[in-house]
């Protein structure tokens, strides 16, 4: 189409009945570019952050199976991704001035013909998410580290995994599945992420709390230097270290000696996860006693130091204590929630909340989810909570 | 699991461009595509309010900076308007909208001269 002059214009002005005067002088003939109806363009709204990641030249990242819903990653955060439609038609036009740029600039053209670049009446809409991370401990747990004198390493036909290969099968940032990683205790071991079998784990940390006790040191000042030298003809280096970093703060003294501090509430609930792990449930008085024993001397046990691992049954006579890790647990809401109810139909706030509390969203309180998937009740003078649907 | 880059390329500073938002449809006068058709002359008054004139019609709209700023990716390799998901796929953001022309008013039809019957 041939190009508007700006006597043609003045006369669809006049046509208008708009009165140039009350105009800035500058017009835009807008009209479609050749590529317009092609679809190759679209719109992706931007969550806060993610533009000034593009504008610094950082990448984002859709991760998905094709049987999955699509997350957008960036470096540290997930959102999930869907088509929003408007009714209205949405042209995205390259430059085009606002009248704050015309005012600006006293030189602008008078005649600007802008050509619409593409159109579209829908486009891609985020919404932060928490990061698919169940996958990631499903992954390390196909193949757990038993450590060197394990058979398994050398004729096991599974699959290891490099960061790289993580980054390509989790739907999550590369800061959330690293973040996770130390959560869980992972370790690098000849380049691939390992998770420690727990019978393993427990063996080294036994080496640690017996060196401990014979040496009589302080269970805040564990020297690392002397943990490797008694304990390395036992196990390889790398694992004692990753045990005490993993049940302990480091820290260095004043004259650059390397120490920890060891965690006793994270101590004592490995123990008490051994002690569970045996059996389908136990009397409350005889675990509670027999744990206290487990346990480093100095250490204190508490039933608190089990949230989200074990559950105690008030109701049963005599009390009853047994193992439920919130990680066995399904990761969507909905699911996690029927699985809740259908191991107990009644809970009280305090007991749910430790296998909930990693559902919250970045805002999100723990009532607000009990709001949404559960109904209240009051029993015996005490709130609780039970299903809204009925439970086969 | 499919693994789509969305990035600017590197090539320096993102444009800025502007979306125009109007109800309803546009529809080419000529049957045929819209590309190389004319849409129509946007003014600003005096006071910034934008005014376009579409056809037989007045649009006034406003200037409205958007809470959350859009990006314009175009698709490189693969076939246009697929799923999200193809492989092989990388995305160019081609530019970022962080303003935007709201047309939310009903046109103004533009009453051209009509013959006096005689």
């Amino acid at each position: 189409a041939a190009m508007r002059s700006r006597a043609e214009v003045d006369a669809t002005l006049q046509t208008a009945k708009l009165n140039p005067a009350e105009l800035l002088p500058a017009v835009h003939c807008l009209s479609f570019g050749p590529q317009a109806g092609g679809g190759e363009c679209c719109l992706l709204q931007l969550e806060p952050g993610l533009c000034a990641e593009l504008e610094a030249g950082r990448s984002l990242v859709i991760r998905g199976e094709k049987d999955e819903h699509a997350v957008l990653c960036s470096k540290d955060k997930t959102y999930d991704m869907k088509i929003a439609d408007t009714s209205n038609m949405l042209l995205f036009v390259p430059g085009c001035k606002t009248p704050e740029e015309l005012n600006a600039d006293p030189a602008s053209c008078n005649i600007i013909h802008s050509q619409i670049a593409g159109f579209s009446k829908n486009y891609w809409e985020l919404r932060r998410c928490r990061p698919k991370l169940k996958k990631l401990r499903k992954l390390l747990m196909e193949d757990p580290y038993e450590g060197p004198d394990s058979q398994k390493d050398q004729t096991s036909t599974f699959s290891k995994y490099t960061t790289e290969d993580l980054l390509s099968l989790i739907q999550a940032s590369e800061e959330e599945i690293l973040h996770q990683l130390q959560v869980i205790d992972a370790c690098k071991i000849e380049g691939y992420w390992r998770i420690l079998d727990f019978d393993y784990e427990m063996k080294l940390l036994n080496h640690v709390t017996q060196l401990i006790d014979s040496e009589s040191w302080s269970l805040s000042k564990v020297p690392l230097c002397a943990c490797l030298e008694e304990l390395g003809s036992l196990e390889p280096r790398e694992m004692i270290e990753h045990i005490l970093l993993s049940y302990g703060r480091k820290y260095v003294d004043d004259a650059g000696e390397v120490f920890f501090e060891m965690r006793e509430d994270k101590i004592c609930r490995a123990i008490a996860q051994m002690l569970l792990q045996n059996a389908v449930k136990f009397n409350l008085s005889e675990f509670e006693e027999v744990w206290q024993q487990s346990v480093p001397e100095g250490m204190k046990t508490r039933l608190d130091q089990l949230q989200g691992l074990a559950l105690v049954d008030k109701s049963s006579r005599p009390e009853t204590i047994f193992l439920l890790k919130v990680e066995d647990l399904p990761e969507d809401n909905q699911e996690r929630f029927n699985s809740l109810f259908g191991i107990r139909q009644k809970w009280t706030e305090v007991d749910i909340t430790p296998y909930i509390q990693d559902l919250c969203a970045e805002k999100q309180t723990v009532g607000a989810l009990l709001t949404k998937y559960a109904r209240s009740s009051m029993l015996n003078g005490v709130k609780v909570y039970n299903s809204r649907r009925p439970i086969s | 699991m499919v693994q789509i880059v969305i990035s600017s390329g590197g090539t320096g500073t993102l444009a800025q461009w502007l979306l125009v938002e109007l109800q309803g449809e546009v529809e080419p006068r000529q049957s045929g595509d819209l590309a190389g058709n004319l849409l129509g002359d946007l003014h600003y008054t005096c006071e910034g309010i934008p005014v376009l004139i579409v056809g037989h019609h007045i649009l006034y709209g406003k200037v409205v900076q958007l809470e959350k700023p859009f990006a314009v990716l175009v698709k490189q390799g693969g076939a246009p308007q697929s799923s999200p998901m193809e492989p092989h796929s990388h995305y160019t953001v081609t530019a970022l909208i962080k303003t935007k022309l709201l047309f939310k008013t009903r046109p103004k039809p533009i009453i051209t001269h009509v013959p006096r019957k005689v």
